[in-house]
């Protein structure tokens, strides 16, 4: 587990990170939600030790920190982050560079093999990498940290350019890696993906985290307690205040309607059901709100 | 095209690597003009004590000379040339004194043309050219000295025949279009060629560092690379520049000589000098370097295109510039066609003013066939620049 | 410390630049070669037709008297005779094929030569004769072999002969080469950072390693040296390795060749791990391959365009890395002579190896490379 300390950091003057302090614990699936440029990667940079914090500390296993460079080698021996695609080299094959990343973090070199089977990268991945495509680089860089197979992995952008096939076959790995006791942390903007397997989830904005369930209470509980509507006219929505008028009502930036129905026996939700079919309103869901709509109330606002 | 070619050249000026030539070369020039030209001690110079010490000892001599029958052959010779040798060491000493620069370029050039026909076919030994060509390890002191007197010979005619104001930094060469032209037949055109080298290594292979930003262009590779081309070559016409100032700080010292003033032009088969005029010299040595600069140019592309790599375009520009120094040797022209070596032609000023072919012992290596050789090559290697960059598989970066 | 080694031979194997350069070395020897043949270098008769004359020359500046001891020439001008005299006779020893006589009048022109420099209106005639430290080299020469009783060689281009030689020739240039070849180490390793910056070793391991890879490397251009002049062998035969050399090394002394040869190898590692930790210190601070060659390059010649400084700062390594005119003693021909000798050569240049290494381990973490 790794814990950050009252981390602050700012460029020009400009407060990236404002004292946070957080701990991701062993065997969690952590996903970074925010829009660009708001500080996730410096996070993760921080985490990495590659930019100096103003304040605080990052601490690994409650024991390591980065007080010298001895230790930043022990850091990175647990700690990895994904590494960028266009600092592939070109000239030599994947699997060399799977070899590479094997070697240095002194991983179970059986790891090499399985993770290009589980990744589907066998027909390829002798090449050169300079022939590969977005995708293909992508998937290389992911199984690359499998590969490190380190305590805690960083991942930004993890699915860029991949196709829904391999979004989900990257998602079943982080999955089990979090079984195996692994601390990943995800940052990402595939939001549906990420609320169906990340264990906690947090929102970055002027520099601090914010845990999603702290925005939306109930936001990992299982039970119903939103009715979601994507597209609904005003009056209608001044005819619901007028019908059910307990029931909050919340309209979002990006269309849709949401009504608080936390509490509502079968019989409370069936009016609804039926206040809503009278209007012609089809396309509604009960469930909880979804990250897409959290997102969409905390940074969208007007 | 053009836009392209502009975004290039902006690219090519904020290169720090360019900008650090032009630094690198403006410091040398400076340098030059300041530290090394003042040092610059010519062998034939102005000096009436020299011509004293040779004058005055024969003159005594002839004086007081007496011809029998038992006189030494030697000595006989000796009354036989000197007297008019003498003639025209006096007739120097005499211009000096009046400040006639006019008559002391014609007796000059009378003294350098008899003192040759003396000193070249004389086998014994008795005669020598200045002593400064006797250095030790110099095993073609005299080669080098009946060169320099026929060069200094057509050269005071060509200053007697001329009309451009005359001094005795005209004579030793010091003027700044004078080191101009010594600096041509010497290091100039390496140092330019070596920056051509420099500024063309990077030109294709610095877009791999941002490929998708430039692969989707709307050009052919091919249009692409001739457009880098003719930047560099532009770029490197621009090294002149601050080349220049060097040029101007020498001009400021000891004047800038004239644009008509002799440069002689030796041509083997006659072993004879003819003078061409400055301007025509320089005329002649920059369509020389600028064919050069295509070649660098064209076989730079051709590397870049083939093997994609910095560090190889670097190494085989430089085989190219030493090349000459490896398979040099003096009187090889006879035995083999160096004239179709390009690199035999890198010492361009040499080249044009036939030094080389003196070296070589051969005749052909000329201004129209240097260029005939360069613009061949060049054609060769942009065709199959060509021929590769039209390839379907082809990809620039 | 092996597993980034291993990384790096994965990624050095692919490299274009090294292949490249290996053929550049190989070329360079058998243009050498070529060099050679061509220039009949080794050919004394010629050599001595030439210093014949050249001392003719210089008597040419005398009138012709009377040059017997009791005779009322100049001192110098005896002298200079005398040297004529020695000349012809060495001409005519390697006409006849006496190696001893040549032998003899090699040791008795030295000694004439040795009392000349110090005669009156020496400088006058300085350019016709060799340099006092090339007279002083001859003189050693002449006199170990004499006492060894060896036979004098001629053929420059026998195998063992051959190497001095091209040690002594690619010394002079092994610093250029090296920064050519390393002035981008570091940059390349910054298009990849985000892989490098990660991995769990520190900078100043990761800097080592890559000078391990990189003087393997080396250490194979050095052996295709040796390699490449095998055919020497075939053509001309071995040579015989402890021949001497002459040297300067605080005095005037012999090196058999393979000593000679031990010692350039030393050099030229030194200057290469010299050139190579230079060459990432200056990838680090310029972050730009050109801007590092060129101000390598500008350091190595900074000594040559002002002389005076070799003097004022004698401690500077980069007056050393030209060791071939170190051995050769030319670095005591300026007007203000310093005795820079090869001992002080090898300790300043380690120290400096040592001064980097150190700030790289103190100043430079991988954290802060950003990418180029």
């Amino acid at each position: 587990m790794i814990e950050l300390k009252n981390i602050g950091v700012q460029f020009s003057g400009r407060d990236i990170l404002k004292d946070v302090s957080v701990m991701f614990n062993a065997g969690e699936i952590v996903g970074l939600v925010a829009p660009n440029g708001t500080g996730k990667s410096t996070l993760m940079n921080v985490i990495m030790n590659y930019i100096n914090p103003i304040s605080g500390k990052v601490i690994l296993n409650d024991e390591l920190e980065y007080t010298n460079k001895k230790n930043e080698v022990k850091m990175h021996q647990l700690v990895s982050m994904m590494p960028d695609q266009s600092d592939l080299y070109n000239q030599i094959s994947g699997k060399e560079h799977l070899k590479i990343y094997s070697s240095m973090w002194n991983s179970n070199p059986k790891l090499i093999d399985s993770t290009i089977q589980e990744l589907g990268m066998e027909s390829y991945i002798n090449k050169n990498t300079g022939t590969y495509s977005l995708g293909m680089r992508q998937r290389l860089c992911f199984a690359m940290q499998v590969v490190s197979d380190t305590q805690v992995m960083l991942m930004d952008e993890v699915m860029n350019g991949l196709d829904p096939t391999h979004v989900e076959l990257i998602s079943q790995i982080l999955v089990k890696k979090k079984s195996e006791g692994k601390t990943v942390i995800v940052a990402s903007h595939l939001l549906e993906n990420l609320e169906k397997y990340a264990d906690r989830i947090f929102f970055m904005k002027n520099g601090e985290l914010i845990l999603v369930n702290a925005i939306s209470p109930g936001f990992e509980e299982r039970e119903i307690t939103t009715v979601r509507i994507s597209e609904m006219t005003d009056s209608i929505k001044g005819e619901i205040s007028k019908e059910f008028p307990e029931t909050k009502v919340r309209s979002l930036p990006n269309g849709a309607t949401l009504l608080d129905v936390r509490g509502y026996d079968s019989g409370e939700l069936g009016n609804i059901v039926e206040f809503l079919k009278e209007n012609q309103i089809t396309e509604f869901s009960f469930g909880k709100v979804t990250l897409n709509d959290l997102y969409s109330m905390y940074y969208q606002e007007v | 095209m053009w836009a392209y070619f502009k975004f290039e050249f902006f690219q090519f000026i904020r290169n720090k690597k360019n900008i650090a030539i032009y630094v690198i070369l403006l410091y040398f020039a400076c340098y030059y003009a300041l530290k090394i030209v003042p040092t610059y001690n010519p062998i034939e110079k102005v000096d009436v004590s020299e011509i004293e010490a040779r004058y005055l000892p024969r003159a005594e001599f002839l004086k007081n000379v007496e011809i029998d029958k038992g006189t030494h052959y030697l000595t006989s010779y000796a009354v036989a040339i000197f007297s008019e040798w003498n003639e025209y060491d006096k007739a120097r000493l005499d211009a000096l004194k009046k400040h006639n620069m006019k008559e002391y370029a014609e007796a000059t050039s009378k003294w350098y043309k008899y003192s040759d026909e003396m000193i070249f076919p004389d086998v014994m030994n008795v005669f020598y050219y200045n002593p400064g060509y006797y250095t030790y390890g110099n095993n073609y002191a005299k080669k080098d000295g009946h060169y320099a007197y026929l060069y200094s010979a057509s050269r005071y005619k060509g200053y007697t025949e001329g009309k451009s104001n005359l001094s005795i930094n005209v004579f030793e060469e010091r003027t700044a279009l004078q080191t101009l032209q010594r600096l041509l037949d010497s290091y100039l055109p390496l140092i330019l060629i070596v920056s051509c080298i420099l500024f063309t290594v990077d030109i294709v292979l610095k877009d791999r560092r941002n490929p998708t930003l430039l692969q989707g262009l709307p050009l052919s590779d091919w249009r692409k690379l001739i457009i880098k081309g003719l930047v560099s070559l532009l770029g490197s016409l621009i090294a002149i520049i601050p080349l220049s100032i060097g040029l101007l700080i020498i001009g400021g010292r000891n004047g800038f000589g004239a644009f008509d003033l002799p440069v002689p032009i030796y041509s083997f088969g006659k072993d004879l000098f003819s003078n061409i005029l400055m301007w025509d010299y320089l005329v002649q040595n920059m369509l020389f370097i600028v064919f050069w600069f295509l070649f660098i140019i064209s076989l730079l592309l051709l590397v870049s295109v083939l093997l994609k790599n910095e560090f190889v375009n670097l190494l085989v520009g430089s085989m190219f510039v030493i090349a000459e120094f490896i398979y040099f040797e003096r009187g090889l022209g006879a035995v083999r066609n160096i004239q179709w070596y390009p690199t035999s032609y890198v010492q361009v000023g040499q080249v044009i003013s036939g030094y080389r072919n003196y070296l070589y012992g051969s005749e052909a290596l000329t201004f129209g066939s240097g260029l005939t050789v360069m613009g061949l090559c060049t054609c060769i290697f942009l065709f199959f620049t060509f021929l590769i960059s039209n390839q379907k598989k082809f990809k620039l970066l | 410390m092996w597993k980034i080694l291993k990384t790096f031979f994965v990624i050095e194997k692919s490299n274009k630049k090294n292949i490249f350069s290996c053929l550049f070395v190989a070329v360079f020897v058998f243009s050498l070669i070529f060099f050679l043949k061509n220039m009949d270098i080794g050919n004394s008769i010629k050599e001595k037709s030439d210093e014949y004359q050249s001392i003719s020359t210089a008597l040419g500046k005398f009138q012709n008297i009377d040059a017997t001891d009791s005779g009322n020439g100049s001192d110098l001008y005896k002298n200079l005779v005398r040297q004529q005299q020695a000349v012809s006779k060495q001409k005519m020893a390697l006409k006849m094929n006496l190696p001893k006589v040549f032998l003899d009048t090699a040791i008795d022109l030295a000694n004439l030569r040795a009392k000349a420099f110090d005669m009156e209106g020496f400088d006058d005639v300085a350019i016709y004769l060799p340099s006092k430290i090339d007279n002083q080299l001859d003189s050693v020469f002449y006199q170990y072999i004499k006492k060894i009783g060896m036979p004098l060689s001629i053929d420059s281009l026998s195998y063992f002969q051959f190497l001095p030689y091209l040690f002594g020739v690619l010394g002079s240039f092994w610093f250029i080469f090296m920064s050519i070849y390393s002035c981008g180490i570091m940059i390349e390793e910054f298009q990849h950072t985000s892989l490098i910056k990660g991995y769990p070793i520190t900078f100043d391991k990761y800097v080592l390693a890559k000078c391990i890879s990189s003087m393997l490397i080396v250490g194979v251009f050095l052996l295709e040296l040796f390699v490449c002049s095998l055919p020497l062998i075939y053509f001309k035969g071995l040579g015989n390795p402890s021949y001497p050399i002459a040297i300067f090394n605080g005095i005037f002394e012999v090196y058999p060749i393979y000593q000679y040869i031990g010692i350039s190898i030393l050099y030229m590692i030194c200057i290469s791990i010299f050139t190579i930790l230079l060459s990432i210190i200056l990838n680090v601070l310029l972050k730009n391959m050109y801007l590092t060659l060129f101000l390598e390059l500008l350091l190595y010649i900074f000594p040559m365009l002002f002389p005076n400084m070799i003097s004022l700062v004698p401690f500077n390594p980069f007056n050393y890395l030209n060791f071939p005119n170190l051995l050769n003693g030319q670095m005591i021909e300026f007007a203000k002579p310093v005795v820079l000798t090869s001992t002080h050569g090898l300790i300043y240049i380690g120290m400096s190896i040592t001064i980097m290494i150190v700030s790289v381990k103190l100043f430079l973490t991988t954290g802060r490379l950003k990418k180029v």
